[in-house]
């Protein structure tokens, strides 16, 4: 199995204009989204990617995909690197990477029926006969499970279940071979939710598709992932298959990620441990999740932690199992 | 019961469908003082809408058409049906007349001594629910000043400041000054639940409080609420459809289908996994979340099959029926024909299933 898309060392950096300090130098201060993401997907393989909002998630996404221009790294899409890619470069490779948004209503002219908005996704790239238009177009419903007599239904008659599986359907139409799902679930309820997580399962196993899963919904991630990768800050802080991360995660944040999971379910509180959690410092140097980390504080808030110079590396575990910690 | 809700109708005319929609339809379940009652069901189903018709919160018309909401022994709706018509045909509303001005002002009157002061609620979006125009401390102290006898301004902040450290918000002398703006979607819901806290209520509507924050934040809410319930023994109602979050601190529980209570009864009846006297709806939902058991062995989720179905028109069968993976011919004509009354299961556990039907 070859890799599909080969992230290394990817950051985005955004410059934030306000205050005063900023409009005196004319420049602002620079806030690394993305900080030396580094990770690869397999042909037919998952990777989940979980954090909080605000750690980067959907920059990743964003940048992959060339949606943003990224600030460092370098991109392989099957092999070629499209990091520095034009516009016009890059408009054929667009239709071997796909996006699904968390918002329903992104991609859905609201002014088009369902048929009008698959023809347009089946014609970017093709120029089919209306007979084989006609072929396609039942092919994409029967592979969302969408009823035919939603083709003359506009988006706004349609439940959010069938919203997202129209917009499934249109990322399909142009045959991707990666899709980038940013929270495609999380906008749906408990039981439409599981239809979608089949579908797109089911979806993997038939067409060879590779995805890039963002949630912060852990089982689900846990469910459809082959590997799991944890953000924080913009950083990835632990990567490995989804059953260690999910039941052996040495990351001390990974540890609070899933036992706050564990904690909503169940009375127990065994880790009270999150300090300072409600406005935490989001420092740019050094461990960055070292204001929160409970490992710190046991060990006495050891200098090599918040020593600007030694951001902890990712060292591996082995079975492809890396951590971001100077302790775990 | 402290609040009790019997056959409840709420309903609004929606204008895109031309129709009357039945958000609302017959929805009895009862809190108990000191309890928690969670409340779930997938959306739609009514259970945001039951919430503010109990606490007279809703807006739109027409609102709510009938049925009883008894709060501490005083029924809310009391001689409210003369202000309705209804007109009904072949299981649709047809027309709705309501003498809103007569409603409303008789309404308030029963409500005006028991909605804030009573009966609080917080928001999912609790963001959205506080005053950005002004601190989280202003909007406290003027709670508190309108709904308890700390009527002076000093002292009116000093139970402010009380209540912010008793939702564990940190330095909540330096937060008293902030807007909502400048705090996190965890601190705004603290600030809300103390908002919600501060006039001493006898009953709290907690609509969606974690939906929307991030996990561990969530955990520290529900844990935040497990404390407070536990310290207060305030009486609850609890909406939610992330059943992990109803599980962690409901007594009770209510689960809602399209507009109606399908099943009522102790938390740990209801919920359990593969009961044998459970709703067949309660069971998908159950079976719809990802297991650690389906996660190991990578096995498909059980989905619900459908949709929710639109409540314009009422049912002549069960309303899950459509839905329904357990129906048996033995029960299949009634299950389409015949909607289930909400029966006795067992002590202090109520089903609307003609499979548990006696």
């Amino acid at each position: 199995m070859s890799a599909i898309l080969e992230v290394t060392d990817l950051s985005k950096h955004f410059r934030s204009r306000r205050g005063l300090a900023s409009a005196l130098t004319g420049q602002g201060r620079v806030i690394p989204a993305v900080d030396g993401v580094s990770f690869y997907l397999k042909e037919n393989e998952t990777v989940g990617l979980v954090g909080e909002s605000g750690c980067g998630k959907t920059t990743v996404a964003r940048t992959v995909l060339r949606l943003t221009d990224p600030s460092g790294g370098r991109i392989l899409l099957g092999g070629r690197d499209i990091t520095h890619l034009g516009r016009a470069e890059l408009r054929p490779l667009r239709r071997e990477m796909q996006m699904i948004f968390q918002d329903l209503d992104a991609g859905l002219n609201p002014k088009m029926p369902v048929r009008a908005i698959l023809r347009e996704a089946l014609t970017v790239y093709e120029r089919p006969s209306d007979a084989e238009l006609a072929r396609r177009t039942r092919e994409l419903l029967e592979q969302v499970n969408l009823k035919e007599s939603k083709l003359a239904n506009f988006p706004a008659e349609l439940s959010g279940g069938e919203k997202r599986r129209v917009g499934i359907a249109r990322v399909l139409a142009v045959r991707p071979r990666l899709i980038v799902a940013d929270e495609p679930t999380s906008a749906l309820d408990v039981s439409i939710q599981a239809q979608v997580v089949n579908l797109l399962r089911e979806l993997q196993k038939h067409l060879g598709l590779s995805y890039l899963f963002i949630s912060h919904d852990l089982p689900v991630v846990e469910l459809v992932s082959h590997k799991v990768a944890v953000m924080y800050l913009g950083r990835i802080v632990e990567m490995g298959l989804a059953e260690t991360i999910a039941h052996q995660p040495r990351h001390p944040y990974t540890r609070i990620l899933w036992s706050s999971l564990a904690e909503k379910q169940t009375a127990e509180t065994a880790t009270k441990n999150v300090g300072g959690v409600f406005d935490f410092e989001r420092p740019t140097h050094g461990c960055r999740f070292a204001p929160r980390c409970p490992l710190y504080q046991e060990m006495g808030r050891p200098a090599v932690c918040t020593d600007a110079a030694s951001v902890p590396p990712l060292r591996d575990m082995g079975k492809g199992h890396v951590v971001a910690c100077h302790f775990a | 019961m402290f609040l009790s809700i019997e056959n409840l109708r709420t309903y609004f005319y929606s204008r895109s469908r031309r129709a009357f929609v039945r958000s609302v339809d017959g929805a009895s379940l009862g809190v108990a003082r000191g309890e928690t009652l969670g409340v779930v069901g997938e959306s739609g189903s009514g259970k945001t809408v039951a919430a503010l018709s109990a606490a007279g919160l809703v807006a739109g018309s027409p609102g709510v058409i009938g049925g009883r909401i008894e709060f501490d022994s005083r029924n809310l709706l009391e001689g409210l049906e003369r202000y309705v018509k209804v007109e009904e045909r072949d299981g649709r509303v047809m027309a709705a007349e309501k003498d809103e001005g007569g409603w409303r002002k008789h309404a308030e009157s029963l409500m005006r001594r028991v909605r804030g002061k009573e009966i609080a609620m917080i928001f999912q979006n609790p963001r959205a629910a506080l005053n950005p125009y002004s601190t989280v401390g202003a909007q406290l102290v003027e709670a508190i000043r309108l709904h308890t006898n700390h009527k002076s301004k000093a002292e009116a902040k000093e139970r402010a400041l009380h209540w912010l450290e008793r939702v564990r918000i940190d330095s909540p002398r330096l937060r008293f000054d902030n807007f909502s703006f400048g705090m996190s979607g965890g601190m705004c819901q603290r600030a809300m639940i103390a908002m919600a806290l501060c006039a001493e209520p006898s009953l709290l509507i907690a609509d969606e409080p974690t939906t929307g924050l991030d996990a561990t934040i969530q955990a520290r809410i529900v844990e935040l609420l497990g404390e407070l319930k536990a310290e207060t023994g305030i009486t609850t109602m609890l909406i939610s459809h992330d059943i992990s979050v109803i599980r962690r601190l409901s007594d009770r529980i209510a689960v809602m289908y399209a507009g109606t209570v399908v099943e009522t009864g102790a938390a740990a009846e209801v919920l359990r996994p593969r009961a044998a006297e459970q709703h067949p709806y309660t069971a998908a939902l159950l079976a719809s979340v990802p297991s650690a058991e389906t996660i190991r062995s990578k096995s498909a989720l059980q989905a619900i099959e459908g949709e929710v179905p639109d409540t314009i028109e009422q049912p002549r069968g069960c309303r899950f029926y459509g839905r329904c993976n357990r129906v048996t011919d033995a029960v299949r004509s009634r299950c389409a024909n015949l909607e289930p009354p909400l029966a006795e299961a067992g002590p202090g556990h109520k089903l609307r299933c003609w499979l548990h039907a006696a």
